[in-house]
């Protein structure tokens, strides 16, 4: 099981989004990608992404207004 | 009530607020709700001050005169659309204080400050030659059942389609 991060930080949606879906086409199932966004919009779209496409999905607001996404790939 | 300052809200609940605001604003004010004319004012008026006759051009007078009246009054700076347009600084920034989501944004890499730039300029273009932008040409006029916002909204759909071309090409690596 491989972990991953990926910096989306001070980048705008949907790029988070977009750039997480080409992250995980390159991962193994079981791997975990985590991302580091400061848009609150990210988290929202990646819970209703994650909800659709069977991925585990956990949210933590790390900082003031900076989020780590947790997605595991199914 | 944490959860509820917290988390964002749904689409329809801000659509239903949005729409019940801009009715209020139509009957308390004789306007309903515009953004992009304040800058406009704005920009025309720095341009004045530069010693460019921006006000007196041919836009006001003979295409959009809708703004004669704010300019005879010398007010292009303090008008109806600089309170609406503080107000919705204003309120963003309240609604990020309270639910403590605050933070000054850092700029990512020049590619994003070169598109911001070229995104903000055609926006701001297109919607002097609109009449309108996406609140006042839009919104508002979709809600007077004004027809031309149906046609706005089918070439903001033209261009959307077109920009999100552009963002998986140049902004997503």
């Amino acid at each position: 099981m491989e972990i991953k991060d990926l910096d989306c930080l001070y980048e705008a949606c949907p790029i988070p989004l977009i750039r997480a879906i080409q992250a995980l086409r390159t991962m193994q199932t079981g791997d975990i990608l985590v991302v580091h966004s400061d848009e609150s919009c990210a988290a929202v779209m990646m819970q209703e992404w994650a909800q659709q496409n069977g991925y585990s999905i956990r949210v933590t607001e790390s900082d003031v207004g900076e989020w780590e996404i947790y997605l595991q790939k199914p | 009530m944490k959860r509820w300052i917290k988390k964002a809200w749904p689409y329809w609940a801000g659509g239903l607020l949005l729409g019940g605001l801009n009715v209020l604003l139509l009957s308390l004010s004789g306007q309903a709700w515009q953004v992009s004319g304040g800058y406009l004012l704005w920009g025309a008026g720095i341009l004045q001050k530069l010693g460019v006759p921006a006000l007196t051009w041919d836009y006001f007078e003979v295409y959009n005169t809708r703004y004669r009246q704010i300019i005879a009054d010398d007010s292009v700076f303090l008008n109806q659309y600089t309170i609406l347009n503080l107000g919705v600084v204003a309120g963003a920034l309240l609604a990020t204080l309270v639910s403590s989501q605050f933070k000054w944004k850092k700029v990512k890499n020049k590619k994003q400050v070169a598109f911001a730039l070229l995104g903000g300029i055609l926006m701001g273009y297109g919607s002097r030659l609109a009449g309108g932008c996406n609140i006042g040409g839009f919104f508002s006029g979709l809600a007077s059942f004004s027809l031309h916002a149906w046609v706005f909204w089918l070439f903001v759909a033209v261009g959307a389609f077109v920009g999100t071309r552009l963002l998986l090409r140049f902004l997503v690596r």
